[in-house]
């Protein structure tokens, strides 16, 4: 008993000892890496004003607006802006549509961008692999309501290319793109890998170029085969990139492409039940109420809702490997 | 050797395959921008136009002193702003990336933080006009929201963290150089990749930008061409949706561009930025001599 | 010193009110208008030029903010032009700022949130109600009797019930711009094959008799196609002719009626013989299999040679304005007698917005677009030599030698918002007395008995994001009788009912029988 006390204030005077010990240390770091830290500042300062600022905002979501009284002033309304969020029977609707939508975006986009990255990196013949880089990035480059036309323009069903031209060649007959919802699921993926994987690829090939040849030499010398070379030393080496880039979307999984989803059907709601996610319910909802609060406590759900997320499956990941951690 | 030859058909197979499917849809879009407009409306958009016609790029030359002005506006904004968004991004990511550094994860998670919470539209609307001033000026189309970004820092400083072996620091230390030099000297020099591969994305994200445009300027001698492209497209959108609240609707999109006119406009909105690629993947140079350097 | 620039104020506003009376009255005389209108309205510049400068009103810029389509390539001339005329009569310059359509809503919101200077504003497009809930603009009534007199004779003028229409909680936030206040429906064909055919148009009385109409085109024309949609569906605008919206279409008065019992139009009887229409025609291959999607306009669609027909609104002069924007001959007809709801008159208006820095002075200049016919023909046409030209007829105008719609450098053509379009000039080839017949419209245009009842639906806002979603979800697809209705639209009603459109036609009705008591 008596032991154990003793034991027990000698280690709380070790641990005090400890806490001055690392905040002098902490002090010394501060002083030796200033430099790092003033690099920083304007980041720090722009993020402060540009994102932190304005963050006072979030009441908005909590209140009903009116000028006159201005923001601080307004009514407080408790979560009532919230509630059309989940008391609506497509609550479940848009809920597993933006889920599905983006873990399936996330786990395609993934593989296909770093298969390709890894093709890219490996064709010999550098104007032809430069070429192929500027070329899938261009997708990238257009706006979504550019992208909805030209998704008509291959789908419509009197004009379009797949009806005239690319089903007779496998004798089917005429489909209606838009007015059957079993297509579209698909259709969105592809819209999405075709828009989205090279700008990921490029990224997934920055980090591929970045590993030293060595590796690649020692291994070919032992006999490795372009697979193993591939599982054994690209893959690990890019494992903290993917790590983070997934982390990232993670944090915004219950966000979805308001111009994939809304723009690329082109609207329709005989669609909807495959094409309605919480950011084209949102639009929809708010286009003629126009409600601050309400737009306002979309984004505060969405965003509380990713980040969580991440902070769980950073958990995780930083207990197996720190490095690959978002923080 | 035999299998290495295969293999190099094989991929170049497999990435033409998908170059091409990425490249198709702009063939039609390119088409499209050279087609008589009504034929567009009677046959829809063709590979190659049946009937070709050059006034949507006329419609354009016409308009060329508005065209030209929100090309200026553009370059200026997108080199002024990839500059400064560069700078800056490098700047953090870099002590970010340093495990040694103080407030390291603090830092990283106050970065992270701006990419999920924001106070929405109004707020910093407020912030950027009421207090800064920034409404109709070219600042407006360069700070907010864009100059810097989480995903970027956070990007940045994964490479930092990856392909900067602390040994070339530590040698930087050891021959008496002080942070900056390590970073400007050594640190960078390494990380061109990624450097190209975030000032592409800079350079991607500055010259796309059209809702600032929308937000903080109602004066046409700041719009830049995207900017100038979406108000097109948006109200066709919005006044064909709402013809039946404004009871005016209709006759209002008569007076916006046609179709063809609407695709040459994205088609000069992209061109530039094809040209622009090249000069990025120069950088994309191979494992570099971290090797060298070690050694 | 305070105490005598408000005397001045009264002094000039008075001034102001007199000469606005005395153009407004010349205004409604009959017969060459818009020409004695002018020459009072001089009158009234000249009074109010030394009224200003009597009274020494301090010099003030004025910020004027409005929807669309992009600005002009004169648009600086324009607005220099103006400044002249308001310089000289309130002592004020005015800075024009247009903002997109699509933006509006959203750009609008923003300016109106902070302290940014903004005096006179478009309001309406549909977000009247919700734009005075959040107290962003200035009730007008004490303006509107003394800086504004000349802006509520005009009004007043038309219909009394007009100005009465827009008032929210008793006080007026807007003042709708003089223009077609009603709206008939009728269908626009062109007039090169109904002549062809010799369609009849005196028989073509309802939409069954269309059928006959579009089976003559359909054999004859293999090529096109006889109707296209106009807005979002076949029937979009002529909805507003069965029902009273009362602001969003969840919960309406039907025959704009209903003795004031709010009742969900999509279940009645008559929206499904509509939806029926729809999809007869939509199955005898009257309109195209993609009309749910397309994103052509009908006046593309007809100029291509692609179409034939389409089903609007309208208005008289309707034939002609569409006639010159598709560039071919239409011919119209009314199949349904012109009617005005509350918002037809909520739909294009102006308001004072709260950041004004000096709602007087605002008012005033509201109140020369409303009586002054020379600032009104620059808003409305630009400028005499340049823009337009004047005929022989002096109150006809044309394009000037040389200029032509896609040279010009100034062709908004939006008479219908800035302020009273009676007072400017008629372009040639429509009716010389347009602004006659148009007043005349007005006035017998059948009235809702709701007529001013305006809604908030805040207290619901819950469901009508439900509703929203289950309406967009179906009405395209049924009212271009994409779909069979037999299947979808029980679908439909049941889909708003779970989403809660009877507690919205509950509210509405709450609402509407308080109005109707204050009434």
């Amino acid at each position: 008993m008596e032991a154990s006390t003793k034991a027990y204030a000698e280690r709380r005077a070790e641990a005090a000892a400890d806490r001055a010990a690392s905040w002098k240390q902490l002090l010394r770091r501060v002083r030796k890496y200033r430099t790092l830290l003033l690099m920083t500042l304007p980041a720090v300062l722009y993020f402060f004003i540009n994102n932190y600022l304005p963050m006072f905002g979030v009441v908005i979501a909590f209140k009903n607006i009116n000028f006159a009284d201005g923001i601080l002033g307004s009514e407080w309304i408790g979560f009532k802006n919230f509630e059309y969020l989940f008391k609506t029977s497509d609550a479940y609707i848009i809920t597993r549509n933006t889920l599905l939508y983006n873990i399936v975006f996330i786990i395609l986009n993934t593989v296909l961008a770093i298969a390709l990255a890894i093709m890219l990196n490996d064709i010999k013949n550098r104007i032809v692999s430069r070429t192929f880089q500027s070329l899938i990035l261009l997708p990238y480059l257009i706006s979504m309501v550019i992208v909805g036309y030209l998704v008509l323009a291959m789908l419509d069903v009197e004009k379009g290319y797949m009806n005239n031209s690319i089903l007779p060649l496998f004798g089917i007959g005429d489909i209606s793109w838009y007015s059957e919802t079993k297509h579209w699921p698909f259709i969105l993926t592809i819209v999405n890998v075709w828009k989205g994987v090279g700008y990921l690829c490029i990224i997934y090939l920055a980090a591929i170029i970045g590993i030293d040849q060595e590796y690649y030499e020692a291994a070919t010398i032992d006999g490795a085969s372009k697979w193993q070379q591939i599982r054994s030393i690209t893959i690990p080496l890019i494992t903290p990139v993917v790590s983070i880039m997934t982390l990232l979307a993670i944090g915004r999984i219950f966000y979805s492409d308001f111009g994939l989803f809304y723009q690329v059907p082109l609207n329709t709601g005989v669609l909807m039940p495959v094409t309605n996610t919480i950011d084209t319910y949102v639009y929809r909802a708010l286009i003629t109420m126009g409600d601050l609060g309400m737009s306002s406590a979309a984004g505060l759900y969405q965003a509380a809702v990713g980040f969580v997320l991440v902070l769980v499956s950073n958990y995780i990941v930083n207990k197996k490997n720190s490095d690959n951690a978002l923080f | 050797m035999q299998t290495n030859r295969l293999y190099q058909f094989g991929i170049i197979f497999i990435m033409l395959a998908f170059t091409l499917f990425c490249v198709f849809p702009f063939v039609l879009l390119f088409s499209a921008s050279l087609t008589n407009d009504l034929e567009i409306v009677r046959s829809g958009y063709k590979l190659i136009p049946n009937e070709f016609s050059l006034e949507a790029y006329r419609y354009m030359w016409n308009n060329s002193t508005d065209i030209m002005r929100s090309y200026g506006i553009t370059i200026l904004v997108t080199v002024t702003g990839t500059a400064a968004g560069m700078a800056i991004t490098a700047m953090v990511a870099y002590p970010m990336s340093r495990k040694e550094m103080p407030f390291r994860n603090a830092l990283a998670f106050y970065v992270f933080f701006t990419m999920l919470f924001n106070g929405g539209l109004v707020p910093t609307y407020l912030l950027y006009t009421n207090y800064f001033d920034f409404k109709n000026t070219l600042l407006a189309l360069i700070l907010p929201g864009l100059l810097a970004n989480g995903f970027y820092v956070i990007l940045m400083r994964t490479f930092f963290a990856a392909s900067i072996p602390k040994e070339v620091i530590e040698s930087g230390y050891i021959d008496g150089a002080k942070e900056w030099k390590i970073f400007c000297a050594i640190v960078l020099p390494l990380s061109l990749p990624v450097l190209a591969t975030v000032g592409l994305f800079y350079t991607i994200m500055y010259w796309n930008d059209w809702f600032n445009g929308l937000i903080y300027v109602t004066e046409k001698q700041y719009f830049s061409i995207q900017n100038l492209l979406n108000r097109i497209l948006l109200d066709l959108q919005f006044l064909q949706n709402n013809t039946q609240q404004m009871g005016k609707g209709a006759e209002l999109v008569a007076k916006l561009p046609l179709d063809s006119m609407r695709m040459a406009m994205a088609v000069i909105g992209i061109v530039p930025l094809i040209a622009a690629y090249p000069f990025f993947q120069k950088y994309f140079v191979k494992g570099l001599t971290i090797g060298a350097v070690k050694g | 010193m305070k105490k005598g620039k408000k005397t001045a104020f009264v002094l000039l506003a008075l001034v102001l009110a007199l000469t606005a009376v005395l153009a407004g009255c010349s205004g409604s005389s009959s017969g060459g208008g818009s020409g004695s209108g002018e020459s009072s309205g001089n009158a009234a510049a000249n009074a109010g030029k030394e009224g200003g400068e009597a009274s020494g009103l301090k010099p003030v810029e004025l910020v004027m903010v409005f929807a669309g389509p992009g600005e002009p390539r004169d648009f600086k001339e324009i607005e220099a032009a103006i400044n002249k005329v308001t310089q000289a009569k309130i002592n004020a310059t005015v800075k024009l700022q247009m903002i997109g359509w699509a933006a509006w809503q959203q750009q609008t919101t923003l300016m109106l949130a902070g302290n940014e200077q903004v005096d006179l504003i478009l309001s309406g497009l549909g977000t009247y109600s919700q734009t005075v809930a959040r107290g962003q603009y200035l009730a007008m009534d004490d303006m509107l009797e003394m800086e504004g007199a000349g802006v509520k004779q005009a009004l007043d003028d038309l219909d009394p019930a007009f100005l009465n229409a827009v008032k929210i909680g008793g006080n007026v936030y807007a003042v709708p711009s003089i223009r077609d206040l009603a709206a008939n429906y009728g269908v626009t064909m062109r007039r090169d094959l109904v002549d062809k055919y010799n369609i009849d148009l005196d028989a073509i009385k309802t939409y069954d008799d269309l059928d006959a109409v579009f089976q003559t085109i359909k054999d004859n024309e293999p090529d096109m196609i006889p109707l296209v949609k106009y807005g979002n569906t076949i029937f979009d605008t002529h909805l507003n002719y069965y029902r009273d919206s009362l602001d969003d279409g969840f919960g309406t008065l039907p025959g704009l009626d209903n003795d004031l019992k709010v009742v969900n139009y999509f279940e009645t009887p008559e929206y499904m013989d509509l939806l029926r229409i729809a999809r007869r025609w939509y199955e005898n291959g009257y309109v195209a299999k993609d009309i749910a999607t397309s994103t052509e306009t009908q006046y593309n669609l007809v100029k291509s040679g692609k179409a034939f027909a389409w089903l609007s609104h309208m208005k008289p002069g309707y034939q002609a304005q569409e006639s010159k924007i598709v560039g071919m001959e239409m011919v119209s007809k009314e199949l349904l007698p012109p009617t005005t709801a509350t918002g037809n008159i909520t739909s294009i208006m102006w308001s004072i917005a709260r950041n004004s820095k000096d709602p007087q002075r605002a008012m005033m200049l509201l109140n020369l677009m409303y009586t002054d016919p020379e600032l009104i023909n620059l808003f409305d046409w630009g400028i005499e030599g340049k823009h337009y030209a004047k005929t022989d007829d002096p109150n006809v105008i044309d394009y000037p030698q040389g200029v032509d719609p896609a040279n010009s450098g100034y062709n908004l053509n939006m008479g219908w918002m800035f302020g009273n379009q009676f007072l400017s000039y008629t372009w040639k080839g429509d009716s010389p007395t347009l602004w006659e017949e148009l007043a005349e419209f007005n006035r017998v245009s059948k009235k809702s008995k709701a007529l001013g009842f305006t809604y908030d639906s805040e207290p619901v806002k819950t469901e009508v994001a439900a509703v929203r979603n289950v309406f967009d979800q179906y009405y395209k697809a049924l009212e271009t009788g994409t779909v069979d209705p037999e299947v979808e639209h029980p679908k439909f009603i049941k889909a708003m009912k779970a989403a809660g459109i009877d507690k919205i036609i509950a509210e509405k009705q709450k609402q509407l029988d308080a109005w109707a008591a204050q009434q």
